[in-house]
């Protein structure tokens, strides 16, 4: 699949990434006791923002899972450790590609990129810590979906 | 806790041919007594982020080969550690590292095996099955002066792909690569196949 995130165009295997957070998904989902709130809210996708601030929202989103989340996930299954571990090094691989146009000054960070993230990061901080990288996790579906409809 | 008394496995390495990547070490020999091994990997992620963590490799029952198909642990295209233990009833023996990480771009990929026929007029390729990660571009053409050159794309191997229909009196050939997305490489090109369709030239 290839991402255009305004002049910044990466290709990625979404499909697999899929395939894999699907094996792990619903026994995350269900560890989540916050179902009345959301992290990844609707108003703050991707694709509603300017094409210019998409790669930077981006970068900082996955960011996000890298270092508090993926990171932060506690689990005894080998089965979940492996794809958390596949998830966590396609992350790192799409910000590889992601870092390559921050190089060619392709992936600007504006306003709506800052205030985006900001508001993200505001509700993953209104939790629990653990309660936090839970239900993150579990909004992976919603973060694939706005990488699929970038695509 | 077993004392790690026996030797740590040595010499690991892994092979990686058309994206299916065996890990392999020397032998521990303790004569009449069968060893098992442990296999652990980390991708880039875990050595960044997670140093303490290693993963029981989807591999993960006890070994008794010196060997492990590592392929389903290696998902992503960045640098892979792997760790083999050596285990004989409570004894188990230090962890033993691979010493340089492994990166799946650097895979051998070799040009598939083809066989060209016919069937009536139609031309018809039928590609070596290489598994899920390999893609293969067939080039085909008419056998003449200045031939043009048409290229398909084929997703999987082990089934007959019909190219093109042929006239009679003409030959037509062949040849195909392996493409592999995930790595953004190919492999040389296959011999090429011929094939041939009796009967007289039709007039121009």
């Amino acid at each position: 699949k290839t991402l255009r995130l305004g002049s910044c165009v990466i290709s990625t295997n979404l499909q697999k990434i899929q395939s894999t957070f699907s094996e792990i998904r619903d026994s995350v989902q269900a560890e989540d006791r916050n179902i009345d709130t959301r992290i990844l809210s609707k108003s703050l996708s991707l694709q509603d923002t300017e094409p210019s601030d998409q790669c930077c929202l981006l970068r900082r989103v996955l960011r996000l899972y890298l270092e508090r989340v993926f990171k932060n996930y506690q689990t005894s299954d080998p089965h979940t450790l492996r794809k958390i571990s596949s998830l966590a090094n396609s992350f790192l691989t799409i910000l590889k590609d992601l870092r390559l146009c921050h190089d060619r000054k392709t992936c600007h960070c504006g306003e709506e990129a800052a205030e985006k993230y900001g508001q993200i990061l505001s509700h993953f901080e209104e939790l629990a810590p653990q309660a936090a990288v839970v239900k993150t996790l579990g909004e992976l579906d919603i973060f694939l979906q706005w990488l699929e409809e970038t695509s | 806790d077993g004392v790690a008394v026996l030797p740590a496995p040595q010499n690991l390495s892994v092979h990686s041919t058309n994206m299916k990547h065996i890990l392999t070490w020397s032998p521990v020999v303790v004569p009449g007594q069968t060893i098992y091994y442990s296999v652990q990997y980390q991708g880039e992620y875990e050595s960044l982020y997670l140093s303490h963590m290693w993963i029981p490799s989807h591999w993960d029952s006890p070994i008794a080969k010196p060997e492990c198909d590592v392929t389903d642990d290696i998902t992503a295209t960045v640098w892979y550690n792997f760790r083999v233990s050596a285990t004989l009833g409570s004894q188990t023996s230090a962890w033993s590292i691979l010493e340089h990480p492994f990166n799946r771009n650097s895979t051998v990929l070799t040009p598939p095996k083809t066989e060209v026929t016919k069937d009536g007029s139609h031309m018809v390729i039928e590609l070596e099955d290489l598994g899920p990660h390999l893609e293969f571009n067939v080039v085909y053409w008419r056998s003449e002066p200045d031939a043009e050159e048409r290229s398909k794309l084929i997703k999987n191997g082990g089934i007959s792909v019909h190219l093109q229909t042929m006239e009679p009196g003409a030959k037509y050939c062949a040849k195909a690569q392996t493409l592999v997305k995930a790595i953004e490489r190919r492999s040389a090109f296959s011999r090429v196949e011929c094939v041939e369709v009796e009967g007289e030239a039709l007039p121009l």
